[in-house]
């Protein structure tokens, strides 16, 4: 079996030759070439370029066509600062509590901004990996594109003081994600992932992802589903057991678990989903290789038996991780059926 | 003084505000609206928000209730004298995230703690400096980011070279909350914000007795 396949097979729980293993290596494939991270987040040719050589390195299973969480923000007017080393940040919000709504629209996703360059990125991982591994794209989810426009703290008080007008944000930010993730699965992308950690519960109350998120989610997922997603991945970080009853709703495929998650109970909540995850991300900076590569092999034993289960990182790997720690992560699917 | 702190509670921020100009009216002194008005709504709220219960929103609603009440009370910020211990927060250098620590910020400020903010992005020598300055019982650091962790490493020798061995460390945030107080060099990691500020009231206590 390739990496497509082996994916393939894991989502519809039929048995494959091993286990897939996909760590989130973003933006620690520059590091690992010597790139310096903030021309791989300008250069779709170069991002594609690392991208495939971490995996034929590493040996996993699917690649990202991801830059970085301000990708979209930034496209919509907000100004960004590139700290060397690290992702950008927003250094001007593109809305004022002030400002309305209405002002800001969607951006394009072939013009505006560095969202040509992921196309770009997106469409030569693609060319290069036809049939043999998935093409993994990431779009900003509504909750946490909300929070880089207007700023997380102004955006959450905003919730609860003019109700209606933050759900005019959240629809602008869903519609931003629908083009976005639209036009990454036309680009070559099979796989989508909604990344909302501004949606966890450590953020917002189960309510709040149930009623106002949740729906959202959902409609992003059928547009990439018609759009011809061959999975939908949904990505909240931090302990999301209060909001996986909610999940099944959203029709994600794949449910990314933070290392806080049981993902025994997350098994019997979903048993349905594919569930990825959920080694701790820090471990592959802080931890030694041999504790990365036990803790793989125990998630293996503990749920490859259930069929859908993809074992990863629970968020990011950051891109000062320890390559070894990344490859002893690998290592532990390997001889396993 | 319930009304106030069942306002508080809502995070109804004009409410509270408004019981707490009908107390300060009636005679009631600031620093009985502070220990028994905002400091009894936060431990209520504390004891409601476990580590396995707790959620952003619901603590900054409280928390700007709070916020609005004392700075009507103390403008300045709390008076040292009237402050159960000042402490220095920040988010190190590298790390502009800064809604985490603004929770903390809340939370200390509620439970009345004296509190001094350097904001975002600090350098190591900042931190310490504001800690040598406001004679801080604690530092604390709230980092998003990984790559602030060798920054949080150096601020126990920056203290120590400052003759400030005695202040106590505390970290805290997504990024250093996955990590050991040995591996970060610090007294204590907190897992939220309630979680570092009971720690901090231990550590208060236990050196004032």
């Amino acid at each position: 079996m390739n990496s497509l396949e082996r994916v393939a097979a894991t989502l519809r729980f039929a048995k494959a030759d091993r286990t897939p293993v996909i760590p989130q290596v973003f933006a620690h494939a520059a590091v690992r070439a010597g790139v310096p991270i903030v021309d791989y987040l300008h250069d779709g040719a170069l991002l594609a370029h690392c991208q495939i050589e971490a995996r034929r390195e590493y040996g996993y299973d699917a690649v990202f066509a991801f830059m970085d969480t301000a990708l979209e923000a930034e496209a919509m007017g907000c100004r960004l600062e590139f700290p060397e080393g690290q992702y950008p940040d927003v250094t001007a919000c593109a809305l004022s509590p002030d400002t309305p709504i209405g002002e800001l629209a969607p951006p394009d996703p072939r013009r505006d901004g560095r969202l040509p360059e992921l196309l770009r990125a997106t469409g030569l991982l693609r060319s290069e990996l036809d049939g043999e591994a998935p093409v993994v794209a990431v779009v900003l989810g509504p909750m946490s594109l909300a929070g880089q426009l207007m700023g997380t703290e102004t955006a959450l008080y905003l919730a609860v003081d003019e109700p209606e007008r933050f759900e005019e944000l959240l629809d602008l930010t869903t519609e931003v994600a629908r083009r976005h993730g639209q036009a990454l699965l036309s680009a070559g992308a099979q796989v989508a992932v909604v990344f909302e950690p501004a949606a966890s519960p450590v953020v917002v109350p189960a309510a709040f992802f149930r009623e106002l998120l949740a729906p959202r989610i959902a409609a992003l997922f059928a547009a990439y589903k018609a759009a011809g997603a061959l999975a939908t991945w949904l990505h909240v970080a931090g302990d999301v057991t209060p909001i996986l009853p909610y999940y099944e709703r959203t029709g994600a495929d794949i449910v990314n678990l933070d290392y806080e998650v049981d993902p025994d109970e997350a098994g019997r909540i979903l048993p349905h989903a594919c569930l990825d995850g959920n080694v701790r991300s820090l471990a592959f900076v802080l931890d030694v290789a041999d504790e990365v590569a036990a803790e793989g092999r125990r998630l293996v034993a503990r749920l490859a038996g259930r069929g859908g289960f993809i074992l990863s990182s629970g968020c990011e790997i950051p891109p000062e991780a320890r390559p070894e720690n990344i490859a002893a992560l690998v290592s532990a699917v390997r001889g396993r059926s | 003084m319930r009304q106030l702190i069942r306002t508080l509670i809502e995070g109804d921020s004009d409410a509270a505000l408004t019981a707490a100009r009908r107390l300060r009216a009636a005679g009631v002194p600031d620093e009985r609206i502070v220990s028994e008005g905002l400091e009894s709504a936060m431990e209520q709220v504390d004891a409601k928000c476990t580590v396995e219960a707790f959620n952003l929103l619901e603590v900054m609603l409280v928390g700007r209730a709070v916020t609005v009440v004392a700075s009507e009370h103390y403008p300045s910020g709390v008076p040292r004298e009237h402050g159960r211990a000042t402490v220095v927060i920040g988010s190190p250098e590298g790390d502009v995230h800064d809604l985490g620590k603004n929770i903390v910020t809340m939370v200390l400020r509620g439970k009345g703690y004296r509190v001094c903010d350097l904001g975002r992005n600090c350098p190591v020598d900042a931190l310490v400096d504001a800690v040598e300055r406001e004679h801080a019982a604690a530092l604390l650091v709230s980092g998003l980011l990984t790559t602030v962790i060798p920054r949080v490493r150096r601020l126990r020798p920056a203290l120590a070279e400052r003759g400030l061995t005695h202040v106590k460390l505390l970290a805290g945030g997504a990024a250093l909350r996955q990590a050991t107080p040995e591996q970060l060099e610090v007294d204590q990691v907190a897992q939220t914000a309630f979680d570092g500020a009971r720690w901090l009231d231990a550590v208060v206590a236990r050196e004032r007795a």
